[in-house]
């Protein structure tokens, strides 16, 4: 099982629009995915051991060794096929 | 028409778990979501509100005592708790007029697109909760359902045009074009930083002072996590309680579960009105086909930028000192330390990443936010309470959101003073500061001087 870290300002209200559009995504694509959900505050300490850090927004603040997505399309609903895509491309 | 009424009010006694399955289950019809759909997400936003409360009463039972002790033996006089603005959410949505301001700030929404008054097409219907709640609390006061819509239709009016004023900053900044942020938690700042800033530039030397602090984020970061903020901050307030040793270690433990639970809970909120925003985000873009405007967005999405968390971390150990000597506070900020970045990441933008100017500014922000939290937590304390939150324990609740940020408390204030002087006032002052923007900034509508709506 894949797992994925969503981060945004507060691990709330953004990064859960997000985390259920993914999971929503991988059921779709038969991905069997794990979705936590964090702030980006927490990153730095949070997101070793995980496949892929997805954020809702820009992110500037720290170092992480993970691939980072950025979703800000999940948002908005412009390029939203896109960024999934790009998204399951490195969970399949 | 009598059982209309008597059926309503046996509701009303029962509180929020069972209006929210209603509430909510109205809400998302009124959108067109399926009946099943819609009753699940008011059922799961019960839940979240069952949650929140036994978070309330952990944070209220454990750390109330221990600020009042703190009160005597120190004279720091701050009883006032701070439950965080998701708890403040959790009460603002199972408020019974909720579906009635939801639906007056959409609409409002929807009259000034259409009239092309703002730009922002705003169906967050989440944040929506930031507007909602001074309607709420001047409901509260007035007993007066048209006043308080007023006052949600006002607010909404402010946080569409403060959006469309940040927004050119934002996408300079930030770097996110077609988007603006219509969430009055980071909009507020922009009153006090826009003509503070203005006002830097003008004197000499100082207009000149930056600094960079990279290290910050390596010194400071641990509080940008919850866990420890949580656990030092109990600790703290144990130990100017003058507790046992044990019984300090355990209200920092029993803090940092507050801190880590209270969001947990709120994204039960966020869970339920999902598929409600999402019908709503639909059903106006179909209406507004065609039409270039700005998407209102969360300003989640601009919280990541590094100097605004490098701000913020330095501001959270600074407002808790503030706090302490602020004449006439009593807040003890706690729960919403968390969202310290909301509440600067405009102020950043304005400043254009100037860190002195940021940090200085930023802590004028958050005073500004615990003054007007001391003055209105009586209010909101009583509203809580109405909902069932038991309170008792401690000497009364505030956070940093709600009528604690500055466009919100001058809103209420506005609302609940003699409305034949005050709305006059609060009316010439919009429109005031709305003409002299979109007359000096026009195409470079950058600055959101909104001077003139501190004076109200």
């Amino acid at each position: 099982m894949k797992k994925v870290l969503v981060a945004c300002g507060n691990g709330i209200a953004t990064s859960t629009v997000v985390a259920e559009k993914i999971r929503e995504a991988c059921k779709e694509n038969g991905v069997d995915v794990s979705v936590t959900q964090c702030k980006l505050m927490e990153v730095e300490s949070k997101a070793e051991g995980y496949d892929l850090m997805v954020t809702t927004g820009m992110f500037t603040g720290g170092k992480v060794n993970v691939p980072v997505v950025g979703a800000i399309s999940l948002l908005t609903g412009f390029g939203e096929e896109e960024t999934i895509e790009k998204i399951l491309s490195y969970l399949k | 028409m009598e059982i209309i009424y008597s059926v309503f009010n046996t509701l009303l006694g029962a509180g929020p778990i069972v209006l929210l399955p209603i509430i909510i289950t109205i809400i998302g019809l009124i959108f067109r979501v399926k009946v099943i759909k819609a009753f699940r997400s008011g059922l799961i936003i019960a839940i979240g509100f069952a949650g929140i409360k036994l978070v309330i009463s952990l944070l209220s039972d454990n750390l109330g005592p221990a600020a009042k002790a703190m009160v005597q033996n120190f004279g720091i006089k701050l009883d006032i708790l701070d439950v965080g603005w998701g708890a403040i959410a959790a009460v603002t949505w199972s408020s019974p007029i909720i579906p009635l301001l939801i639906a007056g700030i959409l609409l409002t929404n929807v009259i000034m697109l259409a009239f092309k008054l703002t730009d922002t097409l705003d169906v967050d219907i989440w944040n929506y909760h930031h507007m909602a709640i001074v309607g709420i609390m001047v409901y509260f006061v007035t007993g007066n359902v048209f006043i308080g819509l007023g006052a949600a239709v006002v607010m909404a009016i402010i946080s569409f045009k403060l959006a469309d004023w940040t927004a050119p900053a934002v996408e300079k900044y930030f770097g996110i074009p077609g988007i603006s942020l219509p969430t009055m938690s980071a909009l507020s700042s922009v009153i006090i930083a826009a003509p503070l800033n203005k006002l830097i530039d003008q004197i000499p030397v100082v207009n000149k002072i930056d600094f960079s602090a990279k290290d910050a984020q390596k010194y400071l970061g641990f509080f940008g996590e919850p866990i420890f903020m949580g656990l030092i901050l109990g600790a703290g307030i144990g130990a100017l309680a003058e507790y046992k040793l044990t019984d300090i270690f355990a209200l920092g433990v029993n803090m940092a579960a507050v801190m880590i639970l209270i969001p947990k809970m709120t994204s039960l909120f966020m869970e339920g009105l999902m598929p409600i925003s999402e019908a709503a985000k639909k059903l106006t873009k179909e209406k507004f086909k065609g039409r270039k405007f700005l998407i209102g967005l969360d300003a989640a999405v601009v919280v990541g930028d590094s100097t605004v968390i490098t701000t913020a971390l330095i501001i959270i150990p600074l407002t808790i000192l503030m706090a302490a000597i602020i004449p006439g506070n009593r807040v003890l900020p706690f729960a919403d330390l968390a969202v310290i970045p909301f509440r600067v990441a405009l102020v950043v933008a304005l400043c254009k990443g100037n860190l002195f100017r940021s940090i200085l500014i930023g802590l004028v922000c958050t005073s500004a936010i615990l003054l007007a939290g001391t003055a209105t937590s009586p209010v909101l304390t009583g509203l809580a309470s109405s909902v069932g939150i038991d309170l008792s324990a401690s000497g009364g609740i505030s956070s940093f959101a709600a009528t604690s940020l500055t466009v919100s408390y001058l809103v209420y204030t506005a609302f609940v003073s003699n409305l034949m002087i005050s709305l006059p006032i609060l009316a010439a002052v919009i429109i005031g500061v709305w003409i002299y923007i979109e007359k000096n900034y026009k195409g470079n509508k950058q600055d959101g001087g909104a001077e003139a709506i501190k004076e109200v």
